[in-house]
């Protein structure tokens, strides 16, 4: 049972409200379209869309060193061109950032222009010793709370990654 | 003008403001001029980010002012930036784009199309409304500031570089917004 696109975002939306999410920085993959819809339209949060992944790194690295809870949303595409912006900030100064984004081009996704993305997101993952966790059922969102204390504790980024089964739009 | 006296004037106006540094010479400058590491957040090598990381700040801190240098160099990387920041209008954030028409971090090499770009007019086509660009030292104002500057001189070239770790700059720094403001940056969260 994978539920819906809808009701899955706005359990996610409910899971980052739990933990202390309070902004949320975003580039659009149509797989969390329902995701960045629920937020914006959510008083819980405030949204700012960006105009580039790495600004959301800077965005969300600034309000934590302001006590400010954040996320960045983004699908595996973006999150392969902020590697740079994540060693040199999240790592050099260890500053905690918790990030939300698609496992683009693994089972499942039928879009052949992210065969990329699945030959080498998980590998790059690895190689800058990034943690993740994969989220593939509604039951597995509460780990969203989980991973992002770690990141606190941790003082370094982690990234949840959304698979397309969890995030499919109902529409 | 030149980059030093422009940072020290900029010093001699400060009143409490929070300030994130950019590469290379702005962190060079700023601290030269001020030795300031604990109200001075240098984000060295950030190739753009430190507006993004000033407004995050800002946004979490409404009651600070939040000043927050690029040079000319990172801008170019990221114009987009002033995107974000026209549509957050942060009131207690300022932007000063330092334009030395070179990438000052990397011995003064070149920087594409720089007799031409005209920063404010790219501002001011993004919806920014106020938008200041000074040649000489004078009054700085809020929001978004282009400050003309002459590239570092091979020997400001040589000026240190803030002697600190990130680590160690960061828990100086939020300890110090900890303090201004009483907010947990840094508390253990369970």
């Amino acid at each position: 049972m994978t539920g819906n696109g809808s009701e899955n975002a706005k359990r996610i939306a409910d899971e980052l409200a739990s933990c202390g999410v309070k902004l949320v920085a975003s580039l659009p993959d149509n797989w969390v379209m329902d995701v960045i819809d629920t937020i914006e339209h959510d008083a819980r949060f405030i949204h700012v869309p960006v105009n580039r992944e790495e600004s959301a790194i800077g965005l969300c690295s600034g309000a934590y060193m302001g006590a400010m809870g954040s996320a960045a949303l983004m699908g595996a595409s973006g999150f392969m061109t902020v590697v740079y912006a994540l060693t040199k900030i999240n790592y050099t100064y260890e500053i905690p950032l918790f990030l939300l984004a698609t496992l683009r081009g693994a089972v499942g996704d039928h879009h052949k222009h992210h065969v990329s993305n699945g030959l080498y997101l998980l590998p790059v993952l690895d190689a800058i010793s990034m943690r993740y966790q994969i989220i593939d059922k509604p039951e597995e969102i509460p780990l969203i709370s989980r991973c992002y204390r770690h990141t606190r504790t941790y003082a370094r980024p982690m990234v949840v990654l959304f698979t397309r089964d969890l995030l499919r739009r109902s529409h | 003008m030149k980059y030093l006296d422009c940072f020290r004037a900029l010093a001699r106006q400060r009143s409490g403001e929070i300030v994130v540094a950019s590469a290379g010479n702005s962190c060079q400058a700023w601290w030269a001029v001020t030795r300031d590491s604990v109200g001075s957040f240098y984000l060295d090598a950030s190739m753009s980010l430190s507006a993004m990381f000033a407004s995050g700040l800002a946004l979490a801190q409404p009651g600070l002012k939040i000043w927050a240098f690029m040079g000319d160099g990172a801008f170019c990387m990221n114009p987009g930036t002033l995107m974000v920041e026209r549509q957050m209008n942060l009131p207690n954030l300022t932007h000063f784009l330092v334009s030395n028409r070179a990438y000052g971090g990397t011995s003064n090499a070149g920087l594409p199309n720089y007799k031409d770009n005209d920063y404010a007019a790219i501002a001011r086509g993004m919806g920014l409304e106020r938008v200041f660009a000074f040649s000489s030292i004078e009054k700085l104002e809020r929001d978004f500031v282009v400050l003309e500057v002459e590239p570092f001189s091979d020997e400001e070239q040589k000026l240190e570089q803030p002697p600190f770790d990130g680590p160690e700059l960061k828990f100086r720094f939020g300890r110090h917004i900890e303090s201004l403001t009483g907010a947990n940056v840094f508390g253990y969260r369970i």
